[in-house]
């Protein structure tokens, strides 16, 4: 059974393919202008890494904020379920997760089949989601996947307090910051304080039960992860590759409708 | 009180009333020799009084971005200014104000009082005295306007709704400093995107032929949905309609939680975008004045309040 899931969000996309409930590979590129065509590059990429062609594919899912324009998804749904199902697979524990993209910040409770329980999310203000974190390393000139371990080499016991919720307001707040010679860790200590702070209060609202995940580009920073774990007292689990857990839910949503149709 | 009974009483107690000459009307200069010391009091308070109205003021607005200066003899405004900010909010009120006094032709002691508004307000040093931009806000643009009731300021980094009674006293107000999405810097950034200047947007944005809908809220996000736009072809002038009805629509939230009144006054730099003002116009179903110079008009406040 082969099953692909495909995960066009803002400002990334994913492709996963299933065989036989196994993960055999999966791509992750950066979302075009045109989402159709990302999710055509998203597919190729992953089945040039197989064997498979394109036409072995038996069902294709799609999620993600483009996923309603995938050419060649039989099904669409939502990336909250997605993702409450990818992390479940990944983790079957799981009861909370996190999902952190590029354009969004999505607090999700599951029960113990992954199923959605209930969940909050911020789609309206890009302070807290990837697009801040990258606006901000673009004007600190550095490379997005340093923000996280320089900012942990703060030595300060508390970071830089960046006031302003607004990412563009807090531009020029940082820019003052850097006017006054602050360290370029402790700027960045601040930065991800301030995120990490942010998606606490979505999660304490959702309301915390472990085990706990977080999903989306993100989790890939440790300067964010770790200062989450601290203030809310609990180990976040990420996965090899957190980029690609709403592709995962897609794939096993699609593997769900093939073995329903199988049944019946 | 019995004045004339007073006078009598008390009549021909000299007082030391040098002040009075310094000022010089004829009928205080008379009383100053018939004054008792009761009536002295009162006089002194006229004398004073008179000293306010033809105080000599300057009001300082030192916002995010730039800072305005008015400098206000009775009802005239002598002269204004708006300079960029730049480096120490000190050095930046003290450039504002020396560029005001160069244009009318004054020297720094023709100035009674010196009040300053803004974000910055409390970093100035040499200011007699600071008011909330609420305040000097309200205050300007009731001397502009009299019939004034709701009073919009949008700045380069947030808006603030206020609303006055008939004697410009501020009674209620409301504001957004947290999200760009309603505020100049915005604006900006578009204008960037588009190369379109800043002054000439508002106009622009009036040429538009086709609707174009920007749908999410955050500024950030909107810059995408802009590029989008840019990619599918739609023109200039539409995209920038587009902004300013969402820059209007978020305005007009803020401008609904504290309610409007007429006459609706625009003031802050971002009252020169007509683009804009005439799309927030269009959500608040009412006409909004904008006075000749809006940046100007927290100094005007500033410099009446300084003479208060």
């Amino acid at each position: 059974m082969i099953t692909c899931g495909i995960d066009v969000g803002s400002l990334s996309a994913e492709a996963v393919l299933f065989v036989d409930g196994r993960l055999e590979a999966y791509s992750l590129i950066r979302t075009g202008p045109d989402s159709a065509q990302t999710a055509e590059d998203a597919l190729n990429e992953a089945l040039i890494k197989t064997d498979l062609r394109r036409e072995d594919l038996e069902y294709t899912v799609a999620t993600g904020y483009g996923r309603v324009v995938v050419p060649f998804a039989q099904k669409n749904i939502s990336e909250i379920s997605c993702h409450a199902k990818g992390a479940h697979f990944f983790l079957p524990s799981v009861r909370t997760i996190l999902d952190m993209g590029g354009q969004d910040c999505k607090a999700i409770r599951c029960d113990k089949d992954g199923k959605i329980v209930s969940f909050l999310m911020n789609d309206k203000c890009a302070a807290g989601t990837g697009r801040a974190m990258e606006v901000m390393a673009a004007l600190l000139q550095i490379p997005l996947e340093r923000v996280g371990p320089l900012s942990l080499e703060s030595t300060k016991k508390k970071p830089v307090k960046i006031s302003n919720t607004c990412i563009i307001f807090a531009k020029s707040e940082v820019l003052a910051l850097m006017r006054e010679g602050v360290p370029m860790s402790e700027i960045l200590a601040g930065l991800c304080d301030g995120v990490a702070e942010r998606v606490k209060g979505l999660i304490r609202r959702v309301g915390l039960e472990e085990d706990f995940a977080i999903t989306g580009g993100i989790s890939k920073n440790i300067g964010v992860t770790s200062r989450l774990e601290k203030k809310l007292g609990v180990k976040a689990n990420i996965c090899f590759e957190p980029q690609i857990v709403g592709a995962v839910g897609a794939a096993l949503f699609a593997r769900d409708v093939l073995e329903k149709r199988g049944r019946a | 009180m019995k004045k004339g009974k007073r006078r009598e009483e008390t009549a021909g107690i000299a007082n030391d009333f040098d002040k009075c000459d310094a000022l010089g009307p004829a009928d205080l200069v008379w009383r100053r020799h018939v004054t008792p010391a009761g009536l002295v009091e009162t006089v002194i308070e006229r004398i004073e009084k008179d000293l306010e109205t033809r105080m000599i003021t300057a009001g300082i607005d030192i916002g995010h971005q730039s800072v305005n200066a008015v400098i206000l003899d009775q009802d005239t405004i002598v002269s204004r200014a708006t300079l960029v900010l730049a480096g120490e909010v000190e050095a930046a009120a003290k450039a504002v104000l020396e560029r005001v006094l160069q244009q009318a032709e004054m020297k720094r002691d023709a100035i009674a009082r010196v009040y300053t508004t803004g974000v910055g307000r409390e970093k100035v040093g040499f200011a007699d005295g600071h008011g909330t931009e609420m305040l000097a806000h309200v205050t300007g643009a009731h001397r502009l306007f009299p019939a004034a009731r709701t009073v919009i300021d949008v700045g380069a980094e947030g808006s603030r709704i206020m609303r006055c009674d008939a004697n410009g006293k501020l009674s209620n107000f409301a504001m957004n400093d947290k999200c760009a999405s309603g505020a100049g810097v915005f604006l900006e950034t578009v204008a960037q995107m588009l190369r379109v200047p800043v002054s000439e947007i508002g106009h622009a944005s009036l040429k538009s032929t086709k609707q174009v809908v920007l749908t999410t809220t955050c500024a950030v996000f909107a810059e995408s949905e802009i590029v989008a736009e840019i990619h599918k072809g739609s023109s200039k002038e539409d995209i920038l309609w587009g902004v300013h009805e969402s820059v209007a629509s978020k305005i007009a939230s803020v401008v609904k939680r504290v309610g409007v009144e007429e006459e609706v006054v625009f003031t802050g730099g971002v009252g020169r975008n007509v683009g804009l003002v005439k799309a927030l116009e269009k959500q608040l179903g009412h006409a909004i004045r904008v006075p000749e110079h809006p940046e100007t008009v927290g100094a005007l406040g500033a410099a009446i309040l300084a003479a208060r």
